[in-house]
Parts: structure tokens; sequence; C-alpha cells
């Protein structure tokens, strides 16, 4: 739910015209000049449509110093940021050898295992010498060593399921594995909201795809009640099954899946859930255990929980944790499983070591330390903004808070301000989310000390003034709440 | 200070999607409005040649935007519109809903200011009628997916 001032959105619509009008503009002129000079394709059809990649060319591209930044260090609190410079307008742009120093707000370092840590990296480096850095291999050929087999029982007892499948990359998890769980003949249920690889795996599947408003239960039950009754398009027979696909925590929105709802509603209508956990294992919940403990939810309820090690874990890769029967019906039948080069071992061995830390397995109580520092940072953050009068969407306790900016001048503003002052923010514009709802998001981590957040805040403030995106009234100092007590009294 | 509430739709289609948040309807109407303003300042002339002007300019415009260009402006979506144009992309399809009958009911409304405001007379009216009987018939839900001759189909 989001609140726009309705002049905002008014002047975003207009700025969005009026780029759209120069970019034709610009492209009617390009034809006009091009129409003399021949074009080098000898026959070949050209790669992309000239309309198909308007967006980029005309948009994207001149803003285009805001995205894609190289780093040079570590993903920790603190990052080097490489310096780029651009001669053509920032069609093309060249790095220097020079970097700066730069807070982290962008990475996705929940739990701070993003960077050295005294319990998990030496194992990580004795795995690397002892098993060497890929395997060269899918699981089914030769590519399972036994930290594959550890990590797949550590994963499974730490989720809550009984078995579970890890492949070597998270976007490939939801796009290799929904095709096999479901195909045509099958009705795929998705929140409006999900990721582009549950988008991609859904297409994939050739399933019947229909979308319900973003984490509203009420909305689902009506889309599952006029897709059972209407059953299979044109034939009207009854589906052959029904997967409901929920993100444990929106990476867009920072908001927390209303899941207790969404699983009666489910259990209703005899439909499968399946929970994609990408953002909120590791960094929710007491044990860190994601949505399902936050909310009391009985993960023998979720019939597939799906996340991947890339956020909280400091590693890469995704699992699939169900019964028993699925993961092995998972592992005769996955591409990615059969096909693709397993898991690197070293990283592999990063998310036991990750996850013995954060159970407290490794002797001391650094994970219950992470787990309340990014709580009380998330909150705090959140809180502080708030105050201040700016526009944060997300639950109370999401590590994940995006800050509405709205108008498109104010995306590349704001990044480009926040970076002068050393702080490197995420600006995320159309069509990565609605064309009006442009917003900067912000992932705090457990490994932010306090001055670095209040650090962050006072730079947030100030680019806030200057591109004018503090849409609420900040809320009045203490100091003077006092000064007007006294004046009553 | 106004604010509004935006609930996210369902609309899947990045292309079209935009089009059912609040404030579109009042940025179209208000656009339309300004460019009659702007055009009575540069030609200098009246204000009924100025509705002509705006009329027939927004009948060029809107023809190009809604139902000659087809596809998605970006590649996100792997070409699954590539054969409809954007007013067969609204609203997923679906004929006859707000946003379809408020489109239908602009270029209606500029002709009958445009015409009244030249007292019905004869060039400016052959144009008029002319660019809204195209206007609204191109907007007719049977003409949905339709090429007549097959202009504008594909190869």
């Amino acid at each position: 739910m989001i609140t726009i001032p309705y002049l905002t959105a008014v002047s975003t619509y207009f700025s969005y015209g009026l780029l759209f009008a120069f970019g034709q503009l610009r492209d009617y002129s390009r034809l006009i000049f091009d129409w003399c000079s021949t074009n080098n394709l000898q026959g070949y059809a050209p790669i992309c449509l000239a309309h198909e990649d308007f967006y980029i060319r005309r948009l994207y591209h001149r803003i285009q110093d805001c995205f894609n930044r190289p780093i040079s260090s570590a993903p920790d609190s603190w990052v080097d940021v490489i310096e780029r410079y651009s001669n053509d307008n920032n069609k093309t742009l060249k790095r220097t050898t020079k970097s700066t120093r730069c807070l982290n707000l962008g990475s996705y370092n929940y739990l701070g295992f993003g960077s050295f840590d005294e319990y998990c990296t030496p194992r990580v480096i004795e795995s690397l010498k002892k098993f060497s850095a890929s395997t060269c291999s899918s699981r089914v050929d030769a590519g399972t060593t036994s930290v594959h087999a550890e990590l797949e029982e550590c994963v499974a007892k730490y989720v809550g399921k009984p078995a579970a499948i890890v492949t070597g990359m998270g976007f490939a998890t939801n796009s290799a594995i929904i095709p096999v769980l479901i195909g045509k003949g099958g009705l795929i249920i998705s929140d409006s909201l999900n990721h582009t690889s549950i988008v991609n795996g859904a297409r994939g599947s050739g399933a019947t795809i229909r979308v319900f408003q973003h984490n509203t239960p009420a909305h689902l039950e009506r889309v599952l009640k006029e897709q059972i009754a209407e059953g299979q398009p044109r034939t009207h027979r009854p589906w052959k099954k029904i997967i409901v696909v929920v993100e444990g925590i929106y990476s867009m929105e920072g908001e927390i899946c209303q899941l207790p709802e969404i699983v009666s509603v489910c259990k209703k209508y005899k439909a499968y859930v399946y929970l994609d956990e990408a953002h909120s294992i590791g960094a929710i919940g007491k044990t860190g255990r994601g949505v399902c403990e936050l909310l009391g939810v009985d993960t023998a309820d979720v019939d597939i929980m799906m996340g991947t090690f890339t956020k909280s874990f400091g590693s890469c890769g995704g699992y699939i944790a169900g019964s028993k029967d699925l993961i092995q019906y998972l592992k005769y039948h996955c591409p990615a499983h059969l096909y693709a080069t397993s898991i690197s071992t070293p990283s592999a061995q990063q998310i036991i070591s990750a996850i013995k830390v954060i159970l407290g397995e490794d002797g001391s109580n650094r994970g219950a330390q992470k787990l309340a520092r990014i709580r009380e940072n998330g909150n705090f953050f959140r809180a502080e903004l708030q105050k201040m009068g700016f526009e944060v969407l997300g639950d109370n306790d999401s590590p994940v808070m995006p800050i509405m900016l709205y108008n498109p001048a104010k995306i590349p503003a704001f990044s480009r301000e926040c970076l002068r002052e050393n702080v490197a923010v995420v600006v995320v514009g159309f069509p990565a989310t609605p064309l009006l709802l442009a917003r900067a998001r912000i992932c705090i981590s457990a490994s932010h000390s306090r001055e670095d957040l209040i650090k962050a805040l006072k730079v947030i403030s100030k680019a806030g003034d200057l591109t004018g995106i503090k849409y609420f009234p900040a809320a009045p100092k203490k100091q003077e709440e006092e000064k007007d007590r006294m004046k009553l009294d | 200070m106004m604010y509004v509430r935006a609930l996210p739709t369902t609309d899947v289609n990045r292309n079209t999607e935009w089009f059912t948040y609040p404030g579109v309807w009042t940025t179209y109407i208000l656009i339309l409005f300004f460019s009659w303003l702007l055009v009575q300042s540069i030609f200098n002339c009246s204000p009924g040649m100025a509705w002509t002007i705006v009329h027939l300019a927004h009948f060029a415009v809107t023809y190009h935007l809604f139902h000659w260009k087809k596809g998605t402006p970006f590649g996100d979506d792997q070409g699954i519109y590539n054969r409809l144009t954007w007013w067969e992309q609204i609203d997923n399809g679906k004929q006859l809903t707000r946003n379809r009958k408020f489109l239908t009911l602009v270029p209606v409304v500029l002709y009958l200011i445009a015409s009244h405001t030249t007292d019905y007379q004869n060039p400016m009216l052959l144009l008029n009628t002319l660019s809204v009987f195209i206007m609204v018939v191109a907007k007719f839900p049977h003409m949905h997916k339709v090429r007549i001759f097959g202009i504008n189909a594909d190869q």
C-alpha cells in the first residue's frame, strides 16, 4: 500500500512523457540521418527490433553511471567502488584504476558473512586446498563430494524439512525446478510482484499462469475459486495440479508475506504452496529460520520451500527443501541436478560453516548476536528514516527498506549525490518496478555499526533534501517538544 | 498536500500497467489543455483553430502510439506482445473497462469542442469528423486484433 502525493504522480507521468517524446524525436532524426548510409547487415536479420531496445537506448543509457558500478573489494559494510568516466554522454563508460571507499547499503549482506569471518573463511580455504575451486562435473557424474551430502542434510535440518536438494545458482533453482514440478494442464497462481526467476520458470513450464493481487489472501481465494470452477481453458477439464507461489520477503517492497492466511486458503482448496525464501532465510525469525519461524507457520504445511544462499550466508547457489519423495523425484528429473555443474565445494563449505555459526554450533554466540543486531539495525534505520519524513516501505523486522523516489530525474540525482558523499546505494526504476514507483533500495547488514548507520542517515537526509523526496511531514524533534511543554508550564 | 493510495495491480505487462495507477487521467487532460494554450500562443490563431490543431495532433500522436506501434519498448518480456498494439494490450485484452471507455471518450469530447468553437465551418469540420471516426472505430471491441486489408499485419 503506497501513498503518493497527487502532484508527484502527475509530475512523474509528465516527466516520463517528456522523456519518451524526446527519445522518439531522437529516434526519428537518427532514422533520417541513416536513410542515406547503408547498413552492413549483409542480408542477416537485425538482432533486435527497432522498438525493442527503445527504453535501453533512450532512457537507461542516459543514467547508466548509476547502475552496474564495479567494486574492487569484498562486499563488507564498507566497499571500494571503482570510479568511471564517460566521454560520450554516458553511452559508454570507462573504468579508471582509482576507487573510493564507500559505505555499502546495497549488498545483500544481511548477516555480515560477505567478508572475512573468523570461523568460516579458514574452513573455506581448507576446503579449497583439499577439493579445489570447481567440481568440474554434474552431481550425478562425479560432482558429489562428502561436503555436498553434508550440506544437503545440514540445510534440510536447518529449514525443518525431511530432505533438501542444492543447486549451483539461485536464479536457476527457480527457473529449472518449476518446469519439473508442473507442466501443461497445471495451474500456477503467483503473487503479482514475484521475482523474474519465478516468472521465467512459470513461463517455461507451459502451465497456465494466473496472478493474484500482492499479499492479499482474499483475492487469492477469489482467484482459486474462479479457476477451480472454470477448469482448464477451452476443455474445462479439472486442473492436474495447482501450485501457489509466494515469496518470504519481497525484495522490492521489503514486505513480509502473509503466510498463515495464504497457507490456510491453500489447504482449503487443496493447492500446493511454494515458498521462495531468498531474502528471508537467515535474516528473520528468532534463530534465522525464515518467515515460517517468524509467523509461527508449521513447516509441514508449506509443501515446497526454496531459498538461496547468496543473501544471508555469503555464498552462492540455491536449495529446495521438501518431503523425501519430492526431493527423490527432483534428483531424478531436475536438469539443474542432472546436467548443470554442481555447486563449488568451497562455497558449499561456506554455507555449512555459516549455518553452524548461526545455530551456535561453533561454540560461540556470534550467530545469535548477528541476528539480534540485524533486527536492531533494521528497525532503528527504518524508524529514523520515517521520522525524517521519507516514505519507506516494508514491514518492521525486515532488513530491506525501499525509499520512494517516484520522479525519473530523482533516480540519478539521489544516486549521484549519495556517491559524492561516499555512500553507495542501489536505485531501481522502470521496468523492474512499476512506472510510477521508482525507489532507492537500502539493505541493512549485521556488520553495520551504529556510527555507520548514523553517517548513512545524515547523507541520505542531505540527499533527500536536495532531491525533495521527503514526502511526509517530519516528526517534530524531542527538544522542540520539551520547549513547548516548558512554555505551557 | 493531497495523498492517494496506490494498490499494486495484477497486470504483469509493464507496458500497460502504468495506466492503472491514479493520476493518469488528470495528466492526460492537463497535457491537452496546456497544449491548447501553447498552440494559441505560438500560432496566434483563434481558439477554435487552436482546438482543431490540438484535435488533429492528438489524433496523429495517439493513433500512432495506440493503434500502430506494436510490442513493448523493452525486451524483458521476450516478445510475447509483439503482435499486439498498445490498445490491444491494455487491461490484458479485456474489453469495455473504465480505462478503455475513458480513452474512447477523449477524442469525441475534443471533436465536440473543436467543432463547436469553429462554428462547424467546412474545411475544419471535414478533417475533424474523419479523424474522430477513425479513432472511435479503431477502439471498437469488434476491432480487437483485426487488421483491415492486412495493413500493419506481421510478415
